[in-house]
């Protein structure tokens, strides 16, 4: 029994031998074959749709030239690939090319794992919506290319508008404007006269920016680590006083879940407010799903009052470079990145997914294709970006606690919602934010 | 004192059985928690990779400073949450069992509905009842409409999202608790109940002097089970139905979202925002430390009252 089991043992290691020294002549035989450069793409795009756009790109880049050969790879949200990353670096396998999302710029920067693409060669960057670029310029280097990019703006029953007395095209402009129309609309019994947005404090950043006020000290985190977020300023209390009076005044409707896209769509969707705010990425959407119910009206997002309109922060995705790779590995990944985010691409990405096509070039051929006259609810979106200044409160803040700061926003908003006093929950956010950010900092 | 070991001869082939679990243990339980006991002693980023040791530091912000007060209410509402959800979840189903035990017409029909809702995984309960008290669009409020023409917030209104989530967890692990009840049930002599009969106790006096005893092993069992699924596993309950909010009324509940227990707590601040890993692990420390306070009050209080039979 025990020699059988010896020779058992033997036989099978023989073949664990035999089969992995197979292995690597295969594998070295397919590499003599096919000498392409490896790229890979992950990214936080899992969906058929977007993820299916990607492969197709892929496909057609890997067909039109035979020095590199890329893969993509969705790896789930977007902290899941941006962790996934950082642990395949440490490992030494680093993907190429990592798609992450804006207020992981930070983070990403301070990984180290990164590098700015604007490195690699010599290349034109001169096409991208400056707005957009902007946010993923960091010391005066483009660090990243925007990819997926959209902004809030304001979505309108018409219906109910007209209902209450105001012209089919009547947008509120201010805060102000917005309370005083739903007012009004409650005075003439309009059913389901609310506005409605999801509690995400990626409208308090929006409307900080659009006050051109900054979202963190050090000149929105470009000029120095930043070491403070201005959450007491006075455009913060603005925003809280926004707060006080849709809470005071029952006029402010959602799910009661913080960051309930889904949720507040639905409420708008179901005819239960006359404003609602959201991305401009699901114009598509949601405007098909209120076809046939109600007229629906789209314009720029509603700013507080007497305030210059600055433009709105860039949300979305761009793609980063890792460093560790051999030169002719970023080379590739540079143009795949060019290749993805090109003019035509982006107008197919675009009318895709409601994403901004993020260059001026593919702006202008829609404009001749005609696409802006066909549906002016896309061209509204596209005038808050064009005419966005361009300085450092609309580029967005850069800070390692972005994401913790949204939830201490959000809770203070619902705070104030339900009542709280604005300048007490505000102090008290910026208390945590700026220990969490002091504690962050630390690590350097 | 011969006989130390029960059957075994030697001390060596008992570890040998053991072995497999104790290794197991080891690869997946004790080496992590030994990591993470460390972990707790530094200061260290998920992304950045960073790792500095800064003593007790981060024990410190748990108990002192600006970030302590979220944390005392968390832990808390922690306590308050685990209570409910064992004490309603054992005693619903304890009383669902006794009743499902009787012979009546179709009663296994009834056991096996019983059981249904622990064939679900808790992130799927969790999504059934998200949509049934979605406040604008759920089923719920839509009858609670027509009947009292009402709508109750359940998601932001802090005392019903807090019961809520206490409701789908109970709901979530009744079927657990039903099994093992209806197990044991069944496996209870005749003869004590009908000697109880014959010497006149009620119906609630049998239940009470004779069936309950009985079933105090398995309400011990339950009661260990039932903690550690409340401060672990309904984490994804909690996830799902409520992303640990809504904020709770002011002075004490209003620093964190009410329906945040330890659990969810180290989750946000270890994967959530910046990620801060160490800050998180000196949590799950505070929180293993109540768990083992817990588990050893049980074991010192409540072990001595369990009737084991034969």
């Amino acid at each position: 029994m025990k020699k059988l089991l010896l020779v058992l043992t033997i036989v099978f290691c023989s073949l664990a031998v035999v089969s992995a020294n197979g292995t690597t002549e295969e594998s070295a035989v397919a590499a003599a074959a096919d000498d392409r450069i490896e790229i890979t793409f992950w990214h936080a795009l899992g969906d058929a749709a977007r993820s299916g756009w990607i492969q197709d790109r892929v496909d057609e880049f890997n067909a039109s030239q035979d020095t590199y050969v890329v893969t993509q790879e969705a790896k789930g949200s977007y902290r899941d690939t941006l962790q996934a990353a950082i642990l395949a670096d440490k490992q030494g396998n680093p993907p190429s090319l990592v798609h992450v999302f804006e207020v992981g710029s930070q983070l990403a920067y301070d990984s180290g794992i990164f590098m700015p693409i604007g490195d690699i060669g010599n290349f034109d960057t001169d096409d991208y919506i400056a707005p957009v670029l902007n946010y993923y310029t960091i010391d005066g280097k483009v660090n990243s290319i925007p990819f997926n990019s959209s902004s809030p703006v304001l979505y309108i029953n018409t219906d109910k508008l007209v209902e209450a007395g105001f012209p089919a095209d009547y947008v509120p402009d201010t805060f102000d404007d917005m309370i005083g129309a739903i007012e009004t609309a409650r005075e003439r019994n309009v059913e389901g006269a609310n506005i409605s947005f999801a509690l995400h404090a990626w409208y308090f950043e929006q409307w900080m920016a659009e006050q051109g006020a900054m979202l963190v000290n050090n000149d929105n985190g470009r000029e120095a680590r930043a070491t403070e977020v201005n959450l007491t300023s006075d455009a913060a209390v603005k925003i809280g006083n926004f707060m006080k009076e849709l809470g005071e005044k029952d006029i402010y409707s959602y799910t009661g879940r913080f960051e309930d896209w889904d949720g507040s769509d639905a409420i708008f969707k179901g005819g239960q407010s006359m404003f609602h705010i959201t991305s401009t990425a699901d114009l598509g959407n949601i405007a098909k799903a209120v076809e046939g119910s109600f007229t629906m009206g789209v314009g720029k997002l509603p700013i507080p009052a007497g305030e210059m309109r600055n433009g709105t922060v860039i949300g979305g995705g761009s793609i980063w470079v890792t460093k560790n790779q051999s030169e002719a590995q970023l080379e590739g990944a540079r143009d795949f990145a060019l290749f993805l985010t090109n003019t035509d691409n982006m107008i197919s990405w675009h009318k895709l997914t409601g994403y901004y096509p993020v260059r001026n070039s593919s702006v202008d051929k829609l404009r001749e294709e005609g696409w802006f006259t066909g549906d002016a609810k896309q061209l509204v979106a596209f005038n808050q970006l064009l005419t966005t200044i361009s300085n450092s409160a609309t580029a967005g803040a850069l800070g390692g606690t972005l994401l913790d700061n949204r939830t201490i926003i959000e809770q203070a908003m619902q705070k104030i919602l339900q009542g709280g006093d604005v300048m007490s929950a505000l102090q008290e956010a910026k208390d945590i934010a700026d220990a969490k950010l002091a504690e962050y900092n630390a690590n350097f | 004192m011969k006989d130390d070991h029960g059957v075994f001869r030697s001390r060596f082939t008992v570890w040998l059985y053991l072995s497999p679990t104790i290794l197991i243990l080891a690869v997946f339980i004790f080496y992590p928690a030994w990591k993470s006991i460390i972990l707790g002693f530094y200061r260290s980023n998920l992304f950045l990779g960073t790792r500095t040791f800064i003593g007790l530091e981060n024990f410190r912000n748990l108990f002192t400073g600006i970030l302590s007060p979220g944390f005392i209410q968390v832990m808390v509402q922690t306590v308050l949450f685990s209570t409910l959800v064992v004490l309603f979840g054992l005693s619903f189903s304890l009383f669902l069992a006794v009743q499902a035990n009787k012979n009546v017409k179709g009663a296994k029909v009834y056991r096996m509905l019983l059981i249904w809702p622990f064939a679900l995984s808790p992130a799927i309960a969790a999504t059934i009842y998200l949509f049934m008290f979605n406040p604008e669009v759920g089923i719920v409020n839509t009858v609670f409409d027509a009947l009292f023409g009402m709508r109750p917030r359940w998601l932001d209104s802090p005392v019903l999202a807090f019961f809520l989530v206490v409701a789908a967890s109970v709901w979530k692990n009744i079927g657990y608790n039903i099994v093992f009840y209806l197990a044991s049930l069944q496996s209870i002599p005749k003869t004590p109940l009908e000697a109880a009969s014959i010497d006149g106790a009620s119906r609630f006096q049998s239940f009470k002097m004779v069936m309950f005893p009985l079933l105090s092993p398995t309400t011990f069992f339950l009661l260990f089970t039932n903690l550690t699924f409340s401060f672990f596993d309904s984490f994804a309950i909690i996830d799902v139905l409520t992303k640990g909010g809504p904020i709770g009324p002011a002075p004490f509940f209003d620093n964190e979202g009410i329906t945040t227990t330890l659990m969810y707590k180290v989750y946000l601040d270890g994967f959530g925002g910046s990620s801060n890993m160490g800050f998180a692990a000196s949590e799950a420390l505070v929180m293993m430390s109540i768990v083992a306070i817990f588990t050893f009050l049980q074991f010192r209080f409540l072990a001595k009252r369990v009737h084991y039979e034969g």
